[in-house]
């Protein structure tokens, strides 16, 4: 043995951390138990999802103009990720908090923070091994995809990673505030609580303060769930890309601040402190970033080709004021219809809300209520349309722009399908949960590979 | 309190005492641990921390690992300041009660803190035979005998390259076979040049292994040296190590 006079500096090799990460998630219930829970739940979405569309799709045949709203993204992808969505925020925190909350109820945490790694490396790994839990718990929706093909049901490669990748993200975020709630807390049940407020309370935010404006509607932009939206949307946002990952470094950072039992309260404390401003800073300017793209196949983000070609070359600044309470559903259609798509694509494009009343009861009663007024280059229009057929020929006028010609093709054909969901029934609730079974009593039984010097008689010790 | 190698060149004391630990004080609230403790630890040598429970054995041996924030005091290595954050290039310290990884096979922990601190096998494997976990290691951690578990921790020990080990307890859990096995095996380490200071609160066994002993009582170092250092202390030239340290405590 040897006994050199101070631990040598030397690089240490990451991947037995990275290993022994790995195997401890898989050592821990949560994650099995997870997956077991996820097939029937992921499985009765998709089943209902394929149903659902599938009667959409029946009524598109004496119908051909509706199959133009048949989207997989919206009719299977989305359904089928909510069950998933749920999972990952209710039971995706016990899973993570393995990854740290064992160690920290059993003291071998004293042992990890003497290993010859840095404590960002240590949170980096755990984060690493928390992606691989998470690529792991999402079989069944892979799976659920995988039968959606079968079907012969469309999947827009794109729209579907960029799905995936919302959802990799937002379980990332789950998994960093877990790690956080574990770095700060003795034991695995107070870590899960605090992951807990933190994703349930997004929902309270969601229910509490869903279009509210001002301050309140800022807040609860802060939801973790309103993330997962712009995904669902086939958006791809810049602002919303960089917001999660700062949030999810922001996390990380402050469980490697708390993680160290030597650090003096004071000094974490400190950098808790420096940790959140500069987060808050990242967050800022995250919501100043405009770079975003529509990834969704029918481009329900953007407008016509022809007029998102018009409405780039528009280079005076357009003012669009909106008479109209945020909680009114006319407000609602005017967002998703015209003014997410003018904020998108004209380069110097301001909305303004102008909230005359506290409800649309109180401001129903205005007589300017319920218009929208876009002003350009010294010119302006009112309008009460929230449709952008209307909208932008206004707009047009305004900026003595011809409105454009729409260009052939490029409607979306939608993709309708009926399918028979009963035949992917068994294998979620029955084929499915016994090959994960199967798979946790070999990963609890398997023998582990002992050196041949120890082994003798056979095989026997 | 510091030891006689304060006396010695600079050069030689840093040779002889490489580990040096200068007032450190610990308060918990409003209740003090550790009042103005200083020590020196010197190279190949087993120093026994002795006391009875609450008297800050651990409290000690943590801040000196940087496992525990302090109120003052520092740690010199060869006469440099030894910061908090870097504590872990020298000192490696095992924690009492603790089942590392309890999920996972004996092997797979063994291996894991080879890979991670560069052993060969070859050396894995010495380790292994020399503290006995060979019919274990195809156990679960959780499912050792306490010392088996034991065992396992002092595998780690000898698994780091550190040249100061801190063991909070590691007699605990053994009969006195198994005890004078790892005595002897700890004899042999420290022959080689490691150092350890062990945190024992069974005085007959720390009047068998260790060289050295620091005497704690309440936070405070009663007395540091050798048992015929302490013995002329007290004045009781064949008294034992119990009668010692109830004489100065």
């Amino acid at each position: 043995m040897r006994s050199p006079d101070v631990a040598p500096a030397r690089r240490v090799s990451l991947l037995p951390l990275l290993a022994k990460e790995v195997v401890e998630l898989l050592s821990g219930r949560a994650l099995w138990t997870m997956l077991l829970i996820l097939c029937p739940l992921v499985g009765f979405s998709f089943f209902q999802a394929v149903a659902l569309y599938g009667e959409a799709s029946a009524a598109a045949r004496d119908q051909p103009q509706l199959a133009s709203s048949l989207s997989p993204l919206d009719g299977i992808l989305v359904p089928t990720f909510g069950a998933f969505y749920v999972a990952v925020t209710l039971l995706f925190p016990f899973v993570a908090i393995r990854a740290l909350g064992r160690e920290k109820e059993t003291g071998t945490v004293k042992l990890l923070v003497q290993l010859p790694y840095r404590i960002p490396t240590l949170i980096a790994s755990k984060l690493t091994a928390i992606i691989v839990a998470w690529l792991i718990v999402a079989i069944p929706v892979a799976a659920a995809l995988v039968f959606w093909r079968l079907f012969g049901g469309h999947l827009n490669l794109l729209e579907t990673s960029h799905l995936l990748f919302g959802h990799l993200l937002y379980g990332l975020l789950i998994g960093a505030i877990a790690l956080f709630a574990a770095a700060i807390s003795d034991n695995s049940a107070t870590a899960a609580i605090v992951t807990l407020v933190f994703t349930i309370g997004s929902w309270v935010l969601d229910f509490a303060l869903a279009g509210q404006s001002g301050a309140l509607g800022w807040i609860s932009r802060l939801s973790l769930t309103q993330a997962l939206r712009t995904f669902e949307q086939g958006l791809l946002s810049a602002a919303l890309v960089l917001g999660m990952c700062s949030a999810i470094t922001g996390f990380a950072t402050l469980a490697a601040i708390w993680l160290h039992p030597g650090t003096s309260l004071h000094k974490k404390l400190a950098r808790t402190i420096l940790c959140v401003g500069l987060a808050g800073v990242l967050l800022a300017v995250a919501t100043q970033l405009r770079a975003s793209s529509d990834v969704s196949e029918d481009k329900r983000n953007s407008f016509p080709t022809a007029d998102q070609r018009a409405l780039a070359g528009l280079n005076k600044s357009l003012i669009v004021t909106v008479h109209l309470a945020p909680e009114d559903p006319r407000y609602v259609d005017l967002q998703r219809n015209v003014l997410s798509k003018l904020e998108r694509v004209v380069p110097n494009a301001t909305i303004r809300l102008v909230t005359i009343g506290q409800s649309v009861i109180g401001s129903a009663g205005e007589v300017s209520y319920g218009e929208i007024e876009y002003s350009y280059g010294g010119h302006s229009a009112r309008s009460r349309s929230t449709s952008h057929r209307e909208a932008l020929p206004l707009i047009y006028g305004l900026a003595g722009v011809p409105v454009p010609t729409p260009q052939a093709g490029e409607d979306y054909p939608g993709y309708p399908l009926v399918a028979d969901g009963w035949i992917a029934l068994p294998w979620f609730f029955v084929a499915l949960p016994l090959l994960i079974a199967v798979a946790w009593w070999r990963w609890n039984c398997h023998a582990p590979r002992i050196p041949a010097q120890f082994v003798k008689n056979g095989g026997q010790l | 309190m510091m030891s006689d190698t304060r006396t010695l060149p600079l050069a030689e004391q840093a040779a002889a005492a490489p580990l040096q630990v200068v007032g450190i004080t610990k308060w918990y609230s409003e209740q003090r641990a550790l009042a103005d403790v200083s020590f020196d630890i010197r190279r190949g040598e087993i120093l026994g921390l002795i006391g009875p429970n609450g008297s800050g054995k651990t409290t000690l041996l943590e801040t000196v690992a940087g496992l525990l924030p302090v109120d003052a005091g520092s740690v010199l290595w060869q006469r440099s300041l030894l910061p908090q954050h870097r504590r872990r290039e020298v000192v490696f310290y095992l924690p009492d009660g603790v089942r590392p990884w309890d999920g996972r096979h004996v092997i797979g922990v063994l291996e894991f803190f080879a890979s991670a601190f560069g052993r060969r096998a070859a050396e894995l494997d010495e380790v292994t035979r020399s503290v006995g976990l060979e019919e274990v290691l195809g156990k679960h951690v959780f499912a050792l005998s306490k010392g088996h578990a034991r065992r396992l921790m002092l595998a780690l020990a000898l698994l780091t390259p550190h040249p100061v080990l801190l063991m909070d307890e590691p007699f605990d859990g053994f009969d006195i076979r198994q005890t004078r096995e790892i005595m002897t095996l700890m004899r042999r380490i420290a022959a080689q040049g490691r150092t350890f200071t062990l945190a024992i609160h069974q005085l007959i066994d720390a009047e068998r292994v260790c060289d050295r002993f620091i005497l704690l009582a309440d936070g405070r170092v009663c007395g540091i040296g050798s048992l015929d250092d302490l013995r002329t202390r007290t004045g009781q030239t064949t008294a034992s190590l119990e009668d010692v340290f109830l004489a100065l405590t």
